[in-house]
């Protein structure tokens, strides 16, 4: 017991595509079902007339919020301590700019699920296990490639 | 459940067609997965199937063990393949597949292989995989390679060695610890990343060495930190230092404040708002200090971006709640974020107001929530009535337009969290202002008259029947009472019986009436209800008369159970049932105290409302009460005047954690220790505190009572008393000593060996201070209850306080030497005020009702003048008062 609560990630992060393919980055799979469904909430009320990246913050108990609308992808990255809303809205940043250069442009459900293989990667290479490993867009484009950054 | 978007429902079908995952099924992809074991690998295809994998394992699909291994022994083949795409896609799926320990063997060769490989990105990727399955054995094979590869001039390798170490201090610290020179290296890094990563692995390392914490946080602050991530740690940890430093070095310049104000000019905003709350969190901050922050924070309330408005506003919340007055300057900015679209940041930002809002802006504020609360979710709600609470508890004149309010949300459409919230706000406004009384109780009458919810109509019922007698007119409530007997489920029903019997107990006036209605309820339906009801009538008397109702009666059919309820139910647990009737007498009334997790946790002191009255445990006062009643030595000394609230005679994680509760009586006082042993293999037996009170010489040592035994984890309470002159606020020092008998525990059968050894343990020494014959008891119209006490048994005199480093300060300083209730929110001075008045309400020992008003003004730089005007039932105590502050 004690030690899932040591690896209760600080920060995760998942998408939304619809209600049909929800993707969980570093949420223990027990726990899944209840972000979903408060996240799919906090969608519903905020996000029906939301811009195209524009960003929500929210708060909940002791962790942050920050979500937003890419397309036809909802985006929440979730985050305690270090990893406060600030934080969050930089990784958000990263990925929300790193899928659009994936699809080329906004996602639609049919091109995010296209290149789903590459965006897994991208993700991996983001956020490890609840930590912001990368924030650099070019960095991670070639990390996913296995070509390393050119600087040093 | 909701669907976030669905802006194309007409053409979803045809998308969904081309879906590469349409129709997808586990058993099929598990199929597809023999590729790997073709002896010609297609990258391409073996691609294809993994991202399927991935994608089914994301959707929430579980293997069995035997597929898992099948599919894991399948990837593995794919080690063979040099195609850089498929290599990067096999490490996530082993990560994401998160092998067993027999089987990461057979991919532990490949990855030790790719791990010191030529090509860095192999090297970078291995040690995440390597590290996320290996175990203790494994790792201490690869910690050569990981020290190096911290020191990596890549940075993809350093950070990827540094985050694996973040992961492992948890499961392996003491290897990780051994990479704490490599990691400080790193920390010099010119990466960005990698420093960040390499910063938050040595705090985690060396967290609990104050001072290696402090000597990194003194190089680095020096130095210069390359990304911001980074440097928000190192304000963290700053402010970590700060705080531990606090209590040495009283006075003089905060160490690394320059440091922090400097963080305020940064040029990533994220700096910028970790400094600002590092800088409002500092203890005993300073409205200098406060300044800059609140300046910088100020102007990101007008940010274009929604999450700098968030981040501001909930930091300005923050410093609301302990200096309200700073954050006024930011009042206007607040007020257009009430109409933000995120309503996250709307809601910090009502609450905020309502924090530092004053009494003339009450009204124009709740007309502003009015229109607010109809647009957001319950438990954004929830947030702002319990903000009203505060506020009105702050500004009791005021308490007829913040009823209203809530008495309108309350008939609004809402869940039962929100009108739970309401409900209890109602009930603790009713306890607190007794002019709102009627009013409220009034308009929970009309509440239950269409409430939804059996929990909330019978706890109102309940409490109806505890307040409604005490009213003016008791009857008027009889009507929506009884109509519950008619329009109700069986629980409200009985519960409405109660409650009229109540009335019929209280009022002698209303007996015959109430009669009539008890007596229809005979016919109910419901058992329980015709149950109570039948008796009820049997032992209210006298038959339906005016005549008062027997008091024995009263205390049987409602007096306080005086047995602990957990108590009673293991009692009734272990009761066999048998010839013999259960004996509620054999029920033990000894209070067990709150399990260890519960008090390492001091949750935030709350007043409670509904919950608390039937079924939540007794308040502290009654349970101490009843413990202290319990004991033949202490029950004869009284009814104690005041308990303190407990303080810690320990520090946190000793092996005894033992804190003490002083109660005050006339002439005694009673030190209550609460001793906790924290170790599994001892009992400790005949623990008593030996007390010297050689620095309390008016105190007399009466007796000690010591525990007869304090097993693990089961908390007990062993009590001192000392006599002192009656009336008098004496006050001095105890120092303490915890004498006991520690004997070892069997682990295996719990069992204690027969001899033990004496010994003693130090405790921290305690105090009784003049706030101790002080009763924090508030009044809601200062100026009535001023003029009613005579003005002949006022004392007046003037005190020059000294230097002090605000008028707040000095503010604080005296509310608490007095230990009074400050009243109409005088306690919190405007920052920049010369003078302040203060106003103050107490109950001094003896019972007698003491008010006090302060003024005071800066005389100098920094002096503080303070004049005092005491007004209370009895001149000698208005003298004392003087007497406590002249020598505090």
């Amino acid at each position: 017991m004690l030690r899932l609560r040591l690896q209760w990630p600080r920060l995760f992060f998942l998408t939304f595509l619809g209600f049909h393919s929800c993707r969980f980055n570093g949420v223990p799979a027990e726990e899944r079902l209840h972000w979903r469904s408060f996240l799919v909430k906090l969608g519903a009320d905020n996000l029906k007339h939301a811009k195209n990246e524009e960003l929500f913050v929210a708060s909940h108990k002791s962790v942050y919020i920050v979500y937003t609308v890419l397309g036809d992808i909802c985006l929440y990255v979730v985050g305690k301590d270090e990893y406060d809303e600030l934080a969050l809205a930089e990784a958000i940043f990263v990925i929300t700019g790193s899928i659009k250069d994936i699809c080329k442009k906004p996602p639609t459900e049919r091109t995010f699920l296209d290149k789903y293989g590459k965006i897994c990667l991208t993700l991996d290479e983001i956020v490890w296990k609840g930590i912001l490993e990368n924030t650099d867009k070019e960095r991670i484009k070639r990390l996913v490639r296995l070509k390393p950054p050119t600087e040093f | 459940m909701a669907q976030p978007l669905v802006k194309k429902d007409d053409d979803r079908d045809d998308e969904a067609e081309y879906s590469p995952f349409m129709g997808i099924e586990k058993g099929a992809v598990l199929q597809e997965a023999r590729v790997f074991n073709d002896p010609q690998l297609d990258p391409r295809r073996c691609s294809q199937v993994i991202t399927k994998l991935l994608y089914l394992l994301n959707q929430g699909e579980t293997f069995t063990k035997v597929e898992a291994t099948e599919v894991f022994f399948a990837v593995t083949k794919l080690f063979q393949s040099k195609d850089v795409g498929l290599r990067r896609m096999l490490y996530l799926m082993i990560k994401e597949l998160s092998p067993s320990a027999d089987e990461v063997i057979i991919v532990t060769s490949s990855l030790m292989k790719d791990m010191n490989s030529k090509t860095d990105m192999y090297r970078a990727n291995a040690i995440r995989v390597l590290c996320r399955i290996t175990d203790g054995v494994l790792l201490t094979q690869i910690e050569r390679y990981l020290k190096q590869a911290i020191v990596d001039k890549n940075p993809v390798v350093a950070s990827a060695a540094l985050v694996s170490g973040i992961h492992l201090l948890q499961t392996n610290p003491e290897v990780v610890k051994r990479w704490s020179n490599e990691v400080q290296e790193a920390v010099q890094s010119r990466a960005a990343l990698v420093q960040f990563h390499a910063l938050a692995l040595l705090h985690q390392i060396r967290q609990n060495d104050r001072l290696a914490v402090s000597k990194l946080v003194t190089s680095l602050t020096r130095g210069t930190v390359r990304s911001p991530l980074a440097q928000c740690l190192l304000i963290r940890y700053t402010s970590q230092v700060i705080r531990e430093s606090a209590s040495n070095s009283q006075g003089g310049d905060r160490p690394f404040y320059d440091f922090l104000e400097g963080c305020l000019r940064h040029k990533a905003e994220m700096v910028i708002f970790e400094a600002a709350r590092a800088i409002t969190e500092l203890s005993g901050v300073t409205s200098r200090e406060l300044t800059p922050a609140i300046t910088v924070l100020q102007l990101f309330l007008s940010s274009s971006k929604p999450v700098l408005r968030f981040a501001a506003v909930r930091t300005l919340n923050k410093v609301a709640m302990t200096h309200p007055m700073a954050v006024t300057n930011c009042n206007i900015d607040m007020e257009s974020l009430i109409s933000d679209q995120n309503r996250s940041i709307a809601t910090l930002a009502i609450t905020t107001l309502l924090k530092t809002g004053n009494e003339s802006s009450v009204d124009r504020l709740m007309k502003q929530i009015t229109n607010f609360m109809s647009d957001i979710a319950d438990e954004f709600k929830i947030v702002v009535v319990e903000a009203i609470r505060s506020l009105c508890l702050k500004f009791p004149l005021k308490y007829r337009s913040l009823m209203n309010f809530l008495s309108n949300i309350l008939r609004e459409e809402g869940g039962f969290e929100y009108k739970k919230a309401i409900v209890d706000s109602i009930v603790i406004l009713i306890r607190d202002i007794p002019d709102a009384k009627e009013n409220g109780l009034l308009h929970l009458c009309e509440f239950i008259e269409d409430c939804e919810f059996t929990y909330l109509s019978t706890q109102i019922l309940h409490f109806l029947g505890i307040e409604g007698p005490k009213t003016s007119d008791p009857s008027k409530y009889i009507r929506y009472i009884y109509n519950r007997v008619h329009l109700e489920n069986a629980t409200v029903r009985a519960a409405a019986v109660s409650t009229l019997a109540k009335f019929g107990a209280m009022v002698d006036a209303l007996k015959p009436r109430i009669f009539v209605l008890l007596r229809r309820c005979l016919f109910d339906s419901d058992d329980e209800v015709r149950d109570r009801a039948t008796l009820y009538l049997n032992t209210l008397g006298g038959d339906g008369e005016v005549v008062e109702t027997d008091k024995g009666v009263k205390e049987f059919l409602f007096g306080a159970l005086d047995i602990p309820l957990v108590n009673l139910e293991t009692s009734l647990r272990n009761y066999e049932a048998s010839e013999d009737a259960f004996d509620i007498n054999s029920v033990p009334k000894e209070v067990k105290s709150q399990p260890l997790a519960e008090k390492k946790a001091p949750g935030k002191k709350q007043p409670t409302g509904l919950g608390a009255p039937p079924a939540a445990p007794p308040t502290t006062v009654d349970a101490y009460e009843r413990l202290l009643s319990s004991i033949p030595e202490l029950a004869s000394l009284g009814k104690p005047f005041k308990s303190s609230a407990p303080t810690e005679l320990t520090e946190a994680e000793t092996e005894y954690a033992v804190n003490v509760v002083k109660h005050i009586y006339d002439r005694h006082v009673v030190f209550q220790y609460n001793c906790t042993n924290t170790i599994p293999e001892q009992q400790l037996e005949e623990v008593s505190v030996v007390v010297d009170s050689s620095d309390a010489e008016e105190f007399g040592f009466v007796l000690s009572k010591p525990l007869r035994s304090l097993p693990y984890d089961s908390p007990g309470q062993t009590f001192v008393v000392f006599e002192k002159p009656e009336g008098v606020p004496a006050v001095g020092k105890f120092s303490n000593t915890l004498k006991f008998i520690v004997k070892e525990v069997d682990p295996n059968t719990g069992e204690a060996d027969e001899d033990g050894v004496d010994d003693e343990y130090q405790l921290e020494e305690l105090e009784v201070v003049s706030a101790d014959y002080m009763q924090k008891v508030g009044i809601s119209n200062f100026r009535n209850a001023w003029e009613s006490l005579d003005a002949d048994l006022e004392r007046v005199d003037e005190y020059g306080l000294g230097p002090r480093e605000s008028l707040a300060e000095a503010v604080n300083a005296v509310i608490s030497l007095l230990g009074m209730q400050p009243c109409e929110g005088t306690e919190a001075v405007p920052s920049n005020s010369r003078s302040h008045t203060c106003l103050l309400s107490g109950v001094f020992i003896g019972n007698t009702r003491v008010l006090a008003r302060l003024q005071f003004g800066l005389t100098g730089p920094k002096e503080v003048a303070m004049k005092l005007a005491v007004r209370s039932d009895d001149i000698a105590v208005s003298d004392a008062i003087h007497e406590i502050v002249a020598s505090g």
